[in-house]
């Protein structure tokens, strides 16, 4: 089993957005004021226990986007929780981009996933536009090893044991523990190449125009971050650490 | 194993767990005869497709047939009585000499991830097999993007590699464990209450079973359909979905 050390673990907001350059062509303009909260505590902060930032934006000239975030936050020198979340404003049924990055030493658990807004099994058609674009980028990192051991590919078998999070994955969520440092890389360029994806049906998003359907997505959307922010578990750990306040704020615009 | 192999009883076993259903045969459905597949022979196909109807339940079909003594294919699903709230059960079979290909669900017949109360009742109370078989040799998620769309959170998927005969077994146990936790639902089972339910149930269902239906036909458009011989491939969707 690989070890990897905090100071050579994944610098996961530089690697995004320098080296893979992921909103290159986009002006990210910062979020100041979500769900009528400031957010400017949360773009850097510091405790004994923890530093890092989550940063939301919104892309300069688009109004389809309810925001974009990346953060980092780094426990004790011990571990660092990454995330980055695309999320399209109410007026848009794009699935939400979101990736949940857990690494420490002995290896990283990660979900990447464009998690459906609406029930697919009755929307087929939704599957076809905005999920089914992912199949050739699913099957070409599902054998990243941890994913797939000895032959026995665990991406159905999620990580987290809550059925909750489990319903809001799609059928090509890349989810898992992996060990090795270079495998940690590929995932990372996984999800990258996810967002590319995303970005590019952002583009070709059109409004809803259906207030039947649209009253459908928004209740699944916030279902699904109603779960997050109240039942995931990383929230309790960002309570401890700062507060009821500013953790549902931190929770709030992770996901 | 040559053209006398001898394939695992997966619709013997399944049969064996369906019976406590008291099940009737369906000699039709929906005005075309099925009876001509209730067993039947093309050339180096042999097999029987069967369909039933029970208390509760709108349709229960089960079959299997091999082809040319190298794929013995299963299949069962249930559809339940429109005025229940239960899920659609699924399990498929496609065994081969080397490797045996799995999927067994049961599909619910809301959206699981707002109904909670649906999910817990029918979806996490299978999570004990649903990790009982994750250690399965094979394990993998749902190969086919448009079946694995339609999966809960508690299918389990797999190809199981067959290193030894009691593989084959171990590849037949989720079917019969998960078809008998399906059954356990039924006994309870009470109409739906309210319309919109009563709407949304079967909304869902239908919506399952077209895409099951529009997927297997193309699916039999293949290998699979031209060794059946299109009378009996034509019937496949009719009778399971």
């Amino acid at each position: 089993m690989a070890r990897v050390d905090f100071k050579d673990m994944v610098k996961f907001a530089e690697e995004i957005m320098v080296r893979h350059k992921l909103f290159e062509g986009y002006e990210l303009i910062p979020l100041e004021t979500y769900l009528g909260k400031d957010t400017r505590p949360a773009w850097e902060f510091k405790t004994p226990m923890a530093t890092g930032f989550y940063k939301p934006y919104l892309i300069k000239g688009c109004d389809k986007i309810e925001k974009v975030t990346i953060g980092e936050l780094h426990y004790m020198n011990r571990a660092k929780y990454c995330a980055i979340n695309m999320t399209a404003s109410d007026d848009y049924d794009l699935p939400v981009f979101a990736c949940e990055w857990d690494e420490m030493a002995p290896r990283i658990g990660v979900t990447t996933d464009f998690m459906p807004v609406l029930d697919i099994a009755v929307h087929p058609e939704y599957r076809e536009k905005y999920l089914d674009p992912l199949g050739g980028l699913w099957r070409k990192y599902r054998t990243i090893p941890g994913f797939t051991i000895e032959n026995r590919c665990l991406l159905q078998r999620r990580y987290g044991p809550w059925p909750w999070a489990r319903e809001t994955l799609s059928p090509y969520s890349l989810d898992g523990k992996v060990e090795e440092k270079e495998d940690r890389y590929r995932v990372l360029e996984a999800t990258v190449e996810y967002a590319r994806v995303w970005l590019n049906l952002l583009k070709k998003a059109e409004p809803i125009r259906d207030s039947a359907y649209k009253e459908e997505m928004l209740r699944r959307k916030r279902t699904m971050q109603k779960y997050y922010r109240d039942r995931d578990p990383g929230g309790e750990v960002l309570k401890k650490i700062f507060g009821e306040e500013k953790a549902h704020l931190f929770v709030s615009l992770i996901f | 194993m040559g053209g006398s192999r001898e394939w695992t009883p997966y619709r013997d076993r399944m049969k064996e767990v369906l019976d406590q259903m008291g099940m009737r045969e369906l000699g039709e459905w929906k005005g075309k005869d099925i009876r001509k597949a209730g067993e039947f022979s093309r050339g180096t196909v042999r097999g029987g497709l069967r369909a039933y109807t029970a208390e509760k339940a709108e349709k229960i079909a089960l079959g299997d047939f091999t082809i040319n003594g190298e794929l013995h294919y299963g299949l069962c699903t249930i559809i339940p009585g429109e005025e229940y709230d239960l899920p659609i059960f699924i399990s498929r079979w496609e065994e081969r000499e080397s490797e045996i290909g799995i999927l067994v669900d049961i599909m619910p017949a809301v959206d699981s991830l707002i109904d909670e109360e649906y999910r817990k009742k029918y979806l996490e109370s299978v999570e004990p097999l649903w990790n009982r078989f994750a250690n399965l040799p094979g394990i993998c998620p749902e190969e086919d993007d448009v079946l694995r769309a339609l999966c809960s959170i508690v299918y389990t998927a797999a190809r199981v590699p067959i290193e030894n005969p009691g593989m084959r077994l171990a590849a037949l146990a989720p079917h019969t464990e998960y078809l008998k936790a399906y059954l356990a639902f039924f006994k309870d089972a009470a109409p739906i209450g309210g319309e919109i339910k009563k709407r949304e149930t079967k909304r869902k269902r239908e919506a399952i079973r077209k895409i099951l239906s529009a997927r297997y036909r193309e699916i039999l458009q293949g290998p699979l359909g031209v060794s059946l011989k299109s009378d009996i491939a034509e019937l496949i969707p009719h009778i399971f979905f």
